[in-house]
């Protein structure tokens, strides 16, 4: 496929230098929020052991409470390319981990069948989305908005908002509670699952398609594309891959309930566009997305280990603050270029001559 | 009569719902109940109508149940403080403008898409809002409840307000310039730029005036009760949106009337006390509700794509 077809407007390098340098940016957010966190969050008790940020314990955890957000911003990445929304997936977490626990307590399936046919729940929950929005041509906004309701409604009718299925074995606990080869688990499983999206998004021709759905959908149709297949088959891997993390959350919890991962679908959007991923489409990066995930993470773990928040109790509040303010930040950065290249060209006498932009009209 | 299809069909769903009720429920017409119910749904309809206004110029507005809860704490402290409950709407009214124009700078000014931007300030506001009051309740001073009239009175009052703006607005979106020019940018705003209107003043305005109505709404919520509950409107905007597309708005713009809007709303209303004297299960109201959502957008694409393939 040419290359061209991503961007004929601008010149492909440009494109790059603004990702490398908007990624960058992150990275060095990341990095600073980490040693400030490790300096300022770590203390050693009245027994000499070292607590807080800076000890083992502490960065696994971080790693524990983040694969289920991480996995539904890694879902939600392909998404957004294609200039999509899903603001269900959270939802879909909910209902996915009430129907594992009926598969597994109601109905007395053995594990492995549970979590294969959550999977497939999963799968054709993102099949609704996705023919829906392809086949009535419903913009994605509103049609996940009305499932984001259908969902947990269905998760609530079901458990009455009562029911809360326990007692999982523990081979089954051990996905969310244990190590293995030295790592927490799930982490594993999120490390799988983020290099087959970012081989998809990267590496194949689905990826570059996904792109040029975002950034045209009808010249997507004319260089032949076949859109409404695409732009189907990426929610439905969103759904699949919130059933996933619906599994993850009822194993770490060791609980199966209604309100599983309420509120959830906010922090992943904005850690898919804190990665860099235009909300427009056309434009973003799987990479982006581990490293915004990662952003908010440590900054709502690292909050919680600084003495004067402990003190206030108000971590979770904090963090959510300081995300919600990161996001805005993130956003105006994100359009200040454009703004200052459109003024240029609106003003070319205050422009100096070598500077004009080539047409990017 | 066409030209309503869509009003009429929801105003038809909620009478078959009410005549549903009146027949297998009459306990539901019971007087002082439905007024209620009516009241409670007061301050709802003020804040559909600001979005259905959002909307129709292809806006979405996903915090106003943040700047909702916001006002809410702001105008009951200052209600505490003893300040007469005029100035204390004036406030509030001012407050929500203001938190309306940030949302409108940051999507009119920069250009940035309101579905992210508001999903900022959602989040900003209501975690800003939980640090600073750790969820503390707000007491009312005596005498501010219902405004000091009687229970049925304030009811009333408030119910007969909401009408009167509701019909204030739907007049003017359809007689007044200021009305067609939102229909104007949301069907096409770039045609309404070459005819003359500054599309990014208006959307910017109908983001003040829509917050200037949620202040007004959280005033209307606060004489309801003698405390201000700290997240009193979390999950407002789905409620909201939810009654603004089934009542027939459509979300890419241009389209919709605030009759469509009440209807969708008092049929949304209408599920959970329905269920109740259904005696079925009152956990299945979301579901209900996001199945009435779905089901408005999938008649809207069905006919549109009718319409289309009829030219």
């Amino acid at each position: 496929m040419n290359p061209s077809v991503t961007n004929p407007n601008r010149p492909k390098r440009d494109w790059k230098a603004l990702l490398l340098r908007h990624e960058t940016l992150l990275l060095l957010v990341l990095i600073a929020e980490w040693i400030f966190f490790y300096y300022a969050g770590t203390s050693t008790n009245r027994r000499g052991v070292v607590v807080g940020f800076g000890t083992i314990d502490r960065q696994f955890d971080i790693l524990r409470h983040s694969c289920e957000i991480g996995l539904l911003a890694l879902a939600l990445t392909p998404v957004i390319i294609t200039a999509g929304i899903d603001l269900s997936v959270a939802s879909l977490l909910g209902l996915c981990a009430i129907l594992f626990g009926k598969f597994w307590h109601d109905a007395g399936l053995p594990i492995p069948v549970a979590i294969a046919f959550t999977l497939v729940i999963g799968g054709l929950a993102g099949a609704l989305n996705g023919t829906l929005i392809t086949k009535l041509r419903l913009p994605p906004l509103i049609v996940t908005l009305g499932t984001y309701s259908l969902f947990r409604g269905l998760a609530e009718a079901i458990t009455r908002g009562a029911i809360t299925y326990t007692d999982f074995p523990a081979s089954f606990l051990f996905i969310g509670q244990e190590r293995w080869l030295g790592v927490p688990t799930q982490a594993w499983i999120f490390v799988v699952v983020a290099i087959a999206i970012g081989l998809l998004v990267h590496r194949t021709t689905y990826g570059r398609s996904f792109r040029a759905i975002g950034f045209s959908p009808e010249g997507a149709r004319y260089a032949g594309l076949p859109v409404e297949r695409r732009v189907a088959l990426v929610y439905v891997i969103a759904g699949v891959v919130a059933a996933i993390a619906a599994i993850i959350y009822t194993a770490r919890l060791g609980q199966a309930k209604a309100d599983a991962g309420l509120g959830y679908e906010l922090f992943a959007i904005t850690a898919v566009v804190l990665g860099g991923t235009s909300i427009f489409g056309g434009t973003g990066s799987v990479f982006g997305t581990l490293l915004g995930v990662a952003a908010i993470a440590v900054l709502k773990n690292g909050l919680a280990t600084l003495p004067i928040v402990m003190r206030m109790n108000a971590a979770e509040e904090m963090a959510g603050l300081l995300t919600g303010a990161l996001l805005l930040l993130a956003l105006t950065g994100s359009v200040l270029p454009r703004l200052w290249s459109r003024w240029r060209s609106r003003h070319p006498a205050t422009a100096t001559p070598e500077l004009k932009p080539k047409s990017t009209a | 009569m066409a030209r309503y299809f869509r009003e009429l069909s929801v105003a038809g769903a909620l009478a078959l719902v009410l005549l549903g009720l009146a027949v297998f429920a009459p306990a539901f017409y019971q007087p002082q109940p439905l007024l209620s119910l009516v009241t409670r749904e007061a301050p709802t309809l003020i804040v559909a109508c600001g979005m259905a206004l959002v909307i129709i110029s292809r806006q979405i507005d996903i915090s106003v149940g943040s700047q909702f809860s916001v006002i809410g704490v702001c105008a009951g402290l200052l209600a505490a403080k003893g300040w007469p409950l005029g100035l204390v709407l004036l406030a509030s009214v001012s407050l929500g403008g203001v938190l309306g124009a940030l949302n409108g700078i940051l999507i009119a000014g920069l250009g940035l898409p309101s579905i992210v931007v508001t999903l900022a300030t959602l989040v900003t506001l209501r975690q800003g809002l939980n640090l600073v009051r750790q969820g503390e309740f707000v007491n009312l001073p005596d005498g501010l409840q219902w405004f000091g009239l009687s229970q049925s009175g304030g009811q009333w009052t408030l119910v007969i307000a909401a009408l009167v703006i509701l019909v204030l607005l739907g007049w003017g979106m359809r007689h007044v310039s200021a009305g067609r020019l939102v229909y104007a940018v949301g069907s096409d705003a770039e045609a309404a730029r070459l005819a003359g209107i500054r599309p990014q003043l208006c959307t910017f305005l109908v983001f003040v005036f829509m917050g200037a109505l949620t202040g007004l709404a959280a005033m209307m919520n606060l004489v309801q009760s003698p405390q201000v509950q700290p997240l009193s409107g979390s999950g407002l905007e789905l409620k909201v949106i939810a009654a603004v597309v089934v009542g027939g708005v459509a979300i890419s713009g241009g389209r919709g009337t605030l009759w469509g809007v009440f209807a969708g709303l008092l049929l949304l209303a209408c599920i959970a006390p329905a269920l109740i004297h259904l005696r079925i299960e009152a956990y299945w109201e979301k579901a209900i509700q996001g199945g009435i959502i779905l089901l408005a957008v999938v008649a809207d694409g069905v006919r549109s794509r009718r319409e289309g393939a009829g030219k």
